[in-house]
C-alpha cells in the first residue's frame, strides 16, 4: 500500500534528483528512467518490487545510488539508540509523573503536572531542541554540538552499532562518556512530548484503578503506600500504559525526523527527511516498511506482555 | 407512551457535564489564551505595529521599545509577524480539523453502524496510517505535491482522519447497543434518523474533547512541515518556517523563540481545554475510544 501510495502522486523523481540542467536533457532522464525500472508501467514496477522484497531486496536508493538495505543498515544503530534511551527516559518519568498526579487528584500538585505533561505534548520538538542547543552548547557549553561522536574520537568497533555499548563491550570508556554526552541532549527533546502522554494515561489509568475495594484493602491492613502502589496500583493499571508506550513508538519516528535534522544525527530520520524531499521513492517505501514492522513487532510484545501481567489474558 | 420515555434520549446528560469542566481552573485559563489567540488571528491587521512584510534598514535589532519583539534579517518587526502568523496557523488548524473529523467520522460512523466489509475496509486503512509515523507520510506526500501551504494541509488531513475514525467508530458502536436507540429503532424510525437523532448528539462530547486536542496536534505538525520547508514558504509570516529562519541565525534569539512560544502557548491552551473537558467526561470512554 505505501508502495501504490507514493507512486500515485504526480512529482516526477527524475526531475527531482537529476537537477534542472539535467533534466532538460531528454536522453539523461530516460537513461535515468531505465535504470531505475520507471519507463515501466506502475502494477509491473509493484510486481518486480514485490519479487525483490521476497528475496530481502528492497531496491537502490535514487540517492545513495546504494541498495536500500544497505543504507538502513547503515541508519538504524543510530536511532535505535537514540529511541530508545528517550523512551526509557520518557516511561521512567512519565509514569512517575502519572501516579502522582492520580494520587494527589485535582490538588495543587496536580495542577502543576498537568501543565508540565501537557507543556510536554504541547512544545513543537524542533523549537525545543534550538533551544536547548542554544542554552547548554552555546551559552552555557554543557555538552557537545552534534553528531554521535566528537569528530577527533573514533566509533567503537562494530557490535551493535549502538555507540554506549559497543563502547563499553570494548572497554574504550572515555568514548561512552563521550557518546552519552552527544547523546543526552536530543534524547531529552525527543522524551518531552512521550513523556506528557504517559503521564496523562498513567493518571486516568491509576484513577481508574484507585477506586478498586482491594487496594482499599490493601491500605486497610496498613501496607507501606509504596507497596500499595507498586504492587497493587501499578500493577493493574499497566495494561493501558503499555498499550500506549507502544503505541507511542510512531511518535518517536516522528520526532527523530526533526530531532535529527537539528542535531545532525546521522540516522533513520535524517535519511527519511533526504529521501522524501528528493522523492528517492525506493528510500521512502523502504523506511516506511521498516517503521511498520517495528511498529507491529512493538505492539506485538505489548500483547504478550499483557498475558505476563494479568494471566488472564490468552496470548492468541 | 410512558414505557418509552423510560427509555429516553439522555442528551441532556452530556451538555449538563461541560459546566463541570469549568470548575477546573486551567481549563479556563486554556479558554482564555485560546480565545485570546483567535482574537488576535480576527484582529491581526488592525493591531499589529508594522507591516508583516515590510523591509527596513533596521536588521537584527534585539527587543526594544520601538521592536518588542525585535527584528529579522530582513528588518522586519518580529512581534507584528507572530500576530498575523496566527492568522494562518489557527484557521487552517481548524479546517483541517473539521475537514478530518468530516471524512474520519463519516467513515467511523460508517463502519460502526454497519459493520462488516466496510468496518474491515475503513479499520484496516486507519491501521495502516496508524502504523506509519505521520510526519513520514505527511512528507513524502508534500514532497510529491511540491511544497506549499495547502499542500501541508492535505498531507496533515490524509494523516489524521483515522483518528477521528476510530474515536466515532467506538462511540456509535457502544451508543447502538443502547436501549433508546433499540426503542427508536422498534417504534420504527429510519437509519439516518437513528444516526442523527440518537446516536450524533449522544457522541458530541467526547467529539468535542478529541476537537480540541486535535487543533493542537494539527497546529504542531503544519508548523513542524514549515519548519522542514515542505509547508509555508518565505516571506509568509508562518510560526514554524520563522523558527526555521530563526535557527540560522543563532544569535538573533527572539526570530525563532517568539514565534515559538507562540506555538506553545496556543497549542497548550487548547490541550488544556480538551484536557479538562475530557476529565468532565466519562475517562473510560476516551480512552478506549481514542487509542492513541
Amino acid at each position: 500500500m505505501a508502495f501504490v501510495l507514493t507512486h500515485l502522486v504526480p512529482g516526477d523523481p527524475a526531475v527531482a534528483n537529476l537537477g534542472d540542467q539535467a533534466s532538460a536533457d531528454p536522453v539523461a532522464v530516460r537513461i535515468y528512467r531505465e535504470h531505475y525500472g520507471l519507463d515501466k508501467p506502475l502494477p509491473v514496477q509493484y510486481v518486480v518490487y514485490l519479487r525483490n522484497l521476497l528475496h530481502g531486496d528492497l531496491g537502490e536508493s535514487e540517492q545513495s545510488q546504494r541498495p536500500v538495505l544497505t543504507d538502513l543498515e547503515e541508519y538504524i544503530p543510530a536511532t535505535a539508540e537514540l529511541a530508545i534511551t528517550s523512551m526509557v527516559l520518557a516511561s521512567l518519568l512519565g509514569i512517575t509523573l502519572g501516579v502522582i498526579a492520580a494520587l494527589k487528584r485535582n490538588r495543587l500538585t496536580d495542577q502543576i503536572i498537568r501543565v508540565v505533561s501537557l507543556g510536554g505534548m504541547s512544545t513543537p520538538q524542533f523549537w525545543l531542541a534550538l533551544v536547548a542547543l542554544y542554552i547548554f552548547f552555546f551559552k552555557l557549553g554543557w555538552v557537545p554540538g552534534s553528531g554521535r561522536l566528537d569528530a577527533i574520537v573514533l566509533p567503537p568497533p562494530h557490535l551493535t552499532g549502538l555507540f554506549t555499548i559497543d563502547a563499553l563491550a570494548a572497554g574504550q570508556f572515555d568514548v561512552f562518556v563521550n557518546a552519552v554526552q552527544h547523546l543526552i541532549l536530543p534524547a531529552c527533546v525527543l522524551a518531552a512530548f512521550n513523556m506528557g502522554l504517559f503521564t496523562r494515561f498513567t493518571r486516568s489509568a491509576v484513577l481508574e484503578v484507585l477506586e478498586n475495594d482491594y487496594v482499599r484493602t490493601a491500605r486497610a491492613k496498613g501496607l507501606p503506600e509504596l507497596t500499595v502502589v507498586f504492587r497493587h496500583i501499578l500493577r493493574a493499571a499497566s495494561p493501558p500504559i503499555l498499550t500506549v508506550v507502544g503505541l507511542a513508538f510512531g511518535n518517536v519516528m516522528t520526532g527523530t525526523v526533526l530531532v535529527e535534522n537539528i542535531f545532525s544525527w546521522p540516522g533513520i530520520g535524517q535519511y527519511s527527511y533526504r529521501s522524501a524531499t528528493s522523492l528517492d521513492l525506493p528510500a521512502i517505501v523502504g523506511v516506511m516498511l521498516f517503521v511498520a514492522i517495528v511498529y507491529i513487532l512493538v505492539n506485538m510484545v505489548v500483547d504478550i506482555l499483557y498475558g505476563v501481567i494479568d494471566p488472564r489474558v490468552q496470548v492468541a | 407512551m410512558i414505557a418509552v420515555t423510560a427509555y429516553s434520549n439522555p442528551l441532556s446528560s452530556t451538555w449538563r457535564r461541560i459546566p463541570g469542566a469549568w470548575r477546573q481552573p486551567l481549563a479556563v485559563v486554556g479558554f482564555g489564551i485560546a480565545a485570546a489567540w483567535v482574537l488576535i488571528a480576527l484582529l491581526a491587521p488592525w493591531i499589529s505595529p508594522y507591516d508583516p512584510l515590510a523591509q527596513s534598514s533596521a536588521l537584527y535589532q534585539a527587543p526594544s521599545a520601538a521592536h518588542l519583539m525585535g527584528t529579522d534579517e530582513l528588518g522586519r518587526d518580529v512581534l507584528s509577524r507572530v500576530l498575523w502568523g496566527a492568522r494562518v496557523s489557527i484557521p487552517l488548524a481548524m479546517l483541517l480539523v473539521a475537514l478530518a473529523f468530516t471524512i474520519g467520522g463519516t467513515l467511523g460512523g460508517l463502519a460502526g453502524y454497519l459493520g462488516g466489509w466496510v468496518d474491515e475496509l475503513v479499520m484496516r486503512s486507519a491501521d495502516f496510517v496508524f502504523a506509519v509515523p505521520t510526519i513520514l507520510l505527511a512528507m513524502a506526500v508534500v514532497a510529491a505535491l511540491g511544497p506549499g501551504l495547502f499542500h501541508a494541509v492535505l498531507a496533515v488531513v490524509l494523516v489524521s482522519w483515522p483518528g477521528h475514525a476510530r474515536v466515532v467508530r467506538g462511540l456509535v458502536r457502544t451508543t447502538m447497543q443502547s436501549e433508546y436507540v433499540a426503542v427508536g429503532r422498534l417504534l420504527g424510525s429510519p437509519t439516518h434518523r437513528a444516526l442523527t437523532v440518537d446516536v450524533l448528539p449522544n457522541i458530541a462530547g467526547p467529539v468535542i474533547v478529541l476537537a480540541a486536542l486535535e487543533i493542537g496536534n494539527a497546529i504542531l505538525l503544519l508548523s513542524a512541515l514549515s519548519f522542514l520547508g515542505l509547508g509555508a514558504r518565505p516571506p509568509a509570516a508562518e510560526w514554524g518556517s520563522m523558527v526555521s529562519t530563526g535557527a540560522e541565525h543563532f544569535e538573533a534569539w527572539w526570530m525563532g523563540d517568539f514565534p515559538g512560544l507562540a506555538i506553545v502557548s496556543v497549542v497548550l491552551a487548547f490541550n488544556l481545554l480538551g484536557d479538562s473537558l475530557r476529565d468532565a467526561f466519562d475517562p473510560k470512554a476516551m480512552i478506549k475510544a481514542r487509542g492513541a
